[in-house]
């Protein structure tokens, strides 16, 4: 019968596939001293991402004679679980991401991951409440509508926007028609520019961004409330690095110098005036807030 | 009206009619139907912008690279899937079928296996797996390989019990063991079969590895999420072109393949022809090619750490982890009414969805209206539901209402070409008599046809409605209400217990309906 020897064919086929792979040698596993591999938390789209890091890449590499690579995802717990099993070294994470890799990473054997830096406007940031609805003036107006957080662990466009939700008395799952995770910020201004979300929430550095490069239509999209102050980002390092890498790395971000055309490109890129040395008791807020709100159990 | 004019079966349609409503009503409740939206011209001004951003579609060289990057991805993906997925079948079906058993006893234990495995969406296995196993194409193989290994396996099984037993038994009395008696005995007879669901099954495997780059297991769907969350029509229009060219094009390929295997085999001794040694060598070589383009092999699954032994250790200690992390799945009663809602809203789009299609397929479908419609059945079926739910949020807002239009229109396509195939297999001869006595088109139609290919319809509509439970599950991915909501909101706070709640949720779902659907059918035969 044809078929059969089709069959057996493919099976043999398949048996040898994974034979090769399984024999496959672990050559990589000693690539860990020559490469730095660096990924962050999917707040923008990936291409933004990856052009926001070229230049800080580059930077990286000429600080630690090392080669960086950037891995870009487009899931927040991935580069958690990506820290927890080492699969890279330094992640660019939010607020509540970092809590979340702490906790994660508490007692495994890629040691407690380590925040190391932060860009000054970090320790007080913000999200901005936006709509294209004239009706919608006050928080309170939200009652009814449907609403759109970034990704459902994003600091900025979830935890701490909740939270304060939360105190002006208002229950997302509750109060609001309807909630949406657009899944990332320039995704949120997108769902209420386009009317698929008739409120949002993102974080202020992004909105700003946005304004400055007329990516929104500021006649139609406005915000209508703005959050108090938190600490957001921060550069984050895998618990088991080597303490002289760590510092080689918490010193090239910190030697950053607005004065410097080089490093003036990169901080603008990043968006940070200057970066400045960070702690993880920083975040204790955000990890109560979280607590506060249901995130974290 | 005399009695004899009567309609003798009145009154059990009447009160079937109004059993319909009463339990139809809640479910269209549940999803938010409400048509009226739809023709609002705020929102019929926001789809039309958007809908204008397809044109033109995106052709940068940049981008274009991207593309073809993705195409190739998702091809792999699926071929590779595939293969994983026929190697857990062969030794599933052999252990789940009856067949050459001498009592036809079952597995209970594989076939339990199988049902779970099924039962789980593939999204669901994706975005566990993008977990443990870190973003890219790994997470959409196995995810393939499993859901599509418990599938392969089910078939195969029924497929072997269902061929003529004989040969196996008079194999097994002259003292054949079991393997030996289906491999002479029934395989022969069901090897065309087996070989047709099996290339069917790959062409489904490819739009399938689109919708799980939904969840960043790589392929064209990671591009489309991306183009679709950022509202970039231009970019959208040029992936959704790519996927139905693939598509179009697998759906040609496979069936010219099963059309090759009606052929009879030549005339002569050996049975290696050009065409079987050629497939059997381009089979082999696609599935290493596919293994190799995604750089899948033991060492991309596990932690690249200093040394192998502690690599396998850690990688193993934290799947472990993970997966630990599931149970005991959260069952206190708060939760349990969260999901509760979540199951009910569920439940709600794939009724209501499969309904809607159900109409619109048979309007589609009308001898006379089909030629100019089956350009618009194929373009309906071609787009994934997910794709679907992000042009339909934008017509009627996020919700449940959105889902079940994204799965009416999906549905809509796939039910309007088998119905046009049952009507024109339904017999001839009661509408043609009618006609003849005098009867308007319209009746001979609704009195003399539609009645013959009326079990047919049902069953192609029930099977299609435990396809979209699996899929209304997770088409809250992208905003549309349901248990996929719940349950990617839980998995990316790493609730695992409560995800691992709605996961049971989903799987007890499908398997009700699988159920309700087979009563149903036994039912109105």
């Amino acid at each position: 019968m044809n078929f059969s020897t089709l069959r057996r064919l493919a099976l043999t086929g398949a048996l040898a596939c994974a034979a090769v792979a399984a024999l496959s040698p672990m050559a990589p596993a000693f690539a860990n001293d020559v490469v730095l591999r660096v990924s962050a938390i999917p707040d923008e789209a990936p291409t933004e991402l990856q052009r926001k890091f070229a230049p800080l890449g580059k930077y990286l590499e000429a600080q630690t004679g090392m080669k960086v690579v950037f891995t870009p995802v487009t899931d927040y717990a991935a580069v958690v679980e990506s820290l927890a099993t080492r699969k890279i070294d330094l992640a660019w994470l939010g607020g509540f991401t970092f809590v979340q890799a702490k906790i994660r990473t508490q007692g495994t054997t890629a040691g407690t991951a380590i925040p190391i830096a932060q860009r000054e406007e970090d320790s007080k940031f913000t999200s901005k409440f936006i709509t294209a609805d004239p009706s919608i003036k006050v928080l309170a107006d939200l009652k009814g509508k449907t609403f759109a957080f970034g990704a459902p662990s994003s600091t900025s466009g979830s935890l701490m926007p909740r939270f304060f939700l939360q105190q002006a008395g208002l229950n997302p799952e509750k109060d609001f028609k309807n909630v949406a995770f657009s899944g990332a910020h320039d995704a949120t201004v997108a769902f209420v520019a386009a009317g698929k979300a008739e409120a949002g929430v993102l974080n202020a550095s992004v909105w700003d961004k946005l304004v400055e490069a007329k990516k929104v239509d500021t006649d139609k999209v406005r915000v209508f409330a703005t959050t108090p102050t938190y600490f957001d980002y921060n550069w984050t390092v895998r618990g088991d690095l080597d303490p002289a890498l760590v510092k080689k790395l918490t010193d090239a971000f910190l030697k950053l110098d607005p004065a410097n055309p080089e490093h003036k490109e990169i901080l603008a890129l990043q968006r940070a005036a200057r970066f400045i040395p960070t702690k993880k008791e920083n975040y204790d807020g955000i990890e109560k807030a979280a607590h506060a709100a249901g995130l974290l159990k | 009206m005399s009695r004899i004019d009567r309609d003798p079966a009145a009154r059990s349609r009447l009160i079937g009619a109004l059993a319909m409503l009463v339990i139809l009503w809640p479910l269209f409740q549940a999803a938010e139907v409400k048509p009226g939206v739809l023709f609002d011209p705020g929102n019929l001004k926001v789809i039309g912008n958007f809908l204008a951003g397809f044109l033109p579609p995106e052709t940068g060289n940049e981008f274009l690279g991207y593309l073809a990057k993705a195409t190739l991805e998702t091809l792999a993906i699926a071929t590779a899937g595939m293969a994983l997925a026929f190697l857990i079948a062969v030794p599933m079906g052999y252990l789940a079928s009856g067949a050459g058993r001498e009592k036809a006893t079952l597995n209970p234990v594989t076939r339990s296996l199988l049902t779970i495995l099924r039962g789980i969406p593939e999204l669901v296995w994706a975005l566990i797996f993008v977990r443990v196993f870190g973003l890219g194409p790994a997470a959409g193989v196995l995810a393939l390989g499993l859901t599509y290994g418990g599938m392969l396996a089910k078939v195969y099984a029924e497929i072997l019990e269902s061929v003529d037993a004989a040969p196996a038994r008079a194999l097994r009395h002259n003292g054949a063991d079991r393997p030996l008696a289906i491999l002479y005995g029934l395989i022969p007879q069901a090897s065309k079969e087996l070989a047709s669901y099996t290339v069917y099954r790959w062409e489904c495997a490819i739009r399938a590895s689109v919708v799980m780059g939904f969840v960043g297991a790589g392929g064209l769907g990671q591009l489309m999420d991306q183009a679709m969350k950022m509202l970039n029509g231009g970019e959208a229009a040029t992936i959704l072109l790519a996927f139905m060219v693939l598509v179009f094009a697998a759906d040609g390929f496979s069936g010219w393949l099963r059309r090759a295997l009606d052929t009879p085999p030549a005339n002569r001794a050996s049975p290696f022809g050009w065409r079987s040694g050629g497939l059997g060598l381009a089979l082999v070589v696609s599935i290493v090619a596919s293994f190799s383009y995604l750089e899948i092999g033991l060492k991309s699954l596990l932690t690249l750490g200093p040394a192998f032994d502690s690599v396998v250790v850690e990688a193993a200690r934290s799947i472990g982890e993970f997966v630990a992390g599931f149970f005991p799945p959260d069952l206190s009663a708060e939760w349990l009414a969260k999901v509760g809602k979540g199951i009910w809203e569920t439940l709600a789009i794939s009724v209501v969805g499969t309904l809607l299609a159900a109409v619109a397929g048979l309007l589609l479908a009308l001898p006379k209206w089909r030629a100019p419609f089956s350009f618009l059945l194929n373009t309906l079926r071609s787009v994934p539901e997910l794709v679907w739910a992000t042009i339909t949020a934008l017509a009627v807002g996020l919700g449940p209402f959105a889902g079940a239009l994204a799965l009416a229109l999906h549905t809509a396509g796939v039910l309007g070409r088998l119905y046009a195939e049952a009507l024109d297999n339904a017999p001839p001869a009661p509408g043609q008599a009618l006609r003849l006595a005098g009867a308007p088109g319209g009746f001979a139609f609704l009195y003399g046809t539609l009645p013959g290919a009326a079990p047919q319809l049902i069953a192609y509509t029930l099977y299609r409605w435990e396809m979209n439970i699996r899929m209304a599950a997770i088409l809250g991915f992208v905003g549309a209400g349901g248990l996929g909501q719940l349950l990617y909101f839980e998995l990316s706070l790493f609730h695992h217990a409560q995800a691992s709640t709605v996961i049971i949720a989903m799987l007890l779902l499908s398997i009700a309906v699988d159920q309700a659907s087979a009563w149903l059918r036994r039912a109105m035969r």
